[in-house]
């Protein structure tokens, strides 16, 4: 006879989503990182995979500000087990190209290319395009 | 007024999770104390209960948003919805004691619609014994 197990955890997850984060530059970094830790973790991603996403949300805040000089950039974030996405919007015309050539360092190059398993621009609709930065939560070979 | 923090999420109960992390690190940046970041974190988490248990009853989906702001030594919080408003619910699963709580834990409560129609529970919280802007953020 087969049936649940009592206690069983819950197999299926729901995704993580984080609809819309807008945070004054100062407080950025500090309040992105919380919630993407928090959102990862309840997806139940492994630590190392994490910190990388987390060197991901860095390379954002430390350019994000300066790419989006008329308003507050606006972060949003969802995740499962197997996929975190994390988008960059409000940016304005060109914003989203600087800031994906900004998060370069020497002798590294890209950051968010290095760590993320897909970084791209696409259309939102709005001014110009976001920033898309796709992770998986396994490590890419 | 442009908020210092505006967080909007899908009003479940596991959200409300993120919204404490959110404002634990926006308390950390502006130095406030853990006494009143307790007594902060548990009003909101009243407020963003009443939006998943209230607002949006028959399994309807919507959002809750958050928005945080520091104004003169004063840290004004306001949790909004999308949903069927305050009303009296004779069938509410819960003891009635949330907004009873967060009045007594916020300097003023104040309830009701802002210019967009959104229920909205804005709850103010004096810092005037914790100075703000001490560990690099701007008011």
């Amino acid at each position: 006879m087969s049936g649940p197990i009592v206690g069983e955890p819950e197999q299926t997850r729901e995704r993580t989503v984080v609809t819309r984060l807008r945070v004054a530059n100062a407080l950025l970094r500090p309040v992105l990182s919380r919630v993407v830790s928090m959102v990862l973790t309840r997806a139940d991603w492994p630590l190392d995979r994490m910190e990388e996403a987390l060197l991901v949300c860095d390379a954002l805040c430390a350019h994000a500000p300066a790419c989006a000089p008329a308003e507050l950039p606006t972060f949003s974030v969802q995740a499962d087990e197997d996929q975190a996405e994390l988008f960059v919007s409000d940016l304005g015309a060109g914003g989203a190209e600087r800031l994906l050539a900004d998060c370069t360092l020497p002798l590294v190059g890209n950051v968010l290319e290095r760590l993320a398993d897909s970084v791209g621009l696409e259309s939102d609709g709005g001014e110009g395009p976001r920033l898309a930065v796709a992770l998986k939560s396994a490590s890419p070979s | 007024m442009t908020p210092d923090m505006e967080l909007a999420l899908p009003a479940r109960a596991e959200n409300i999770a993120i919204v404490r992390h959110a404002l634990g690190a926006f308390a950390e940046a502006y130095a406030i104390s853990e006494s009143k970041l307790s007594d902060i974190r548990l009003a909101v988490t009243e407020a963003c209960a009443n939006v998943v248990v209230h607002a949006y009853p028959d399994g309807e989906e919507g959002e809750m948003e958050v928005l945080a702001s520091m104004q003169d030594g004063e840290l004004i919080v306001r949790v909004r919805d999308w949903g069927h408003g305050i009303r009296p619910r004779p069938d509410s699963p819960g003891l009635g004691l949330g907004l009873s709580l967060i009045a007594a834990l916020a300097e003023t409560v104040q309830l009701g619609q802002d210019e967009q129609e959104h229920t909205e529970v804005m709850m103010t919280f004096s810092l005037e014994d914790e100075p703000p802007s001490m560990n690099g953020a701007g008011s």
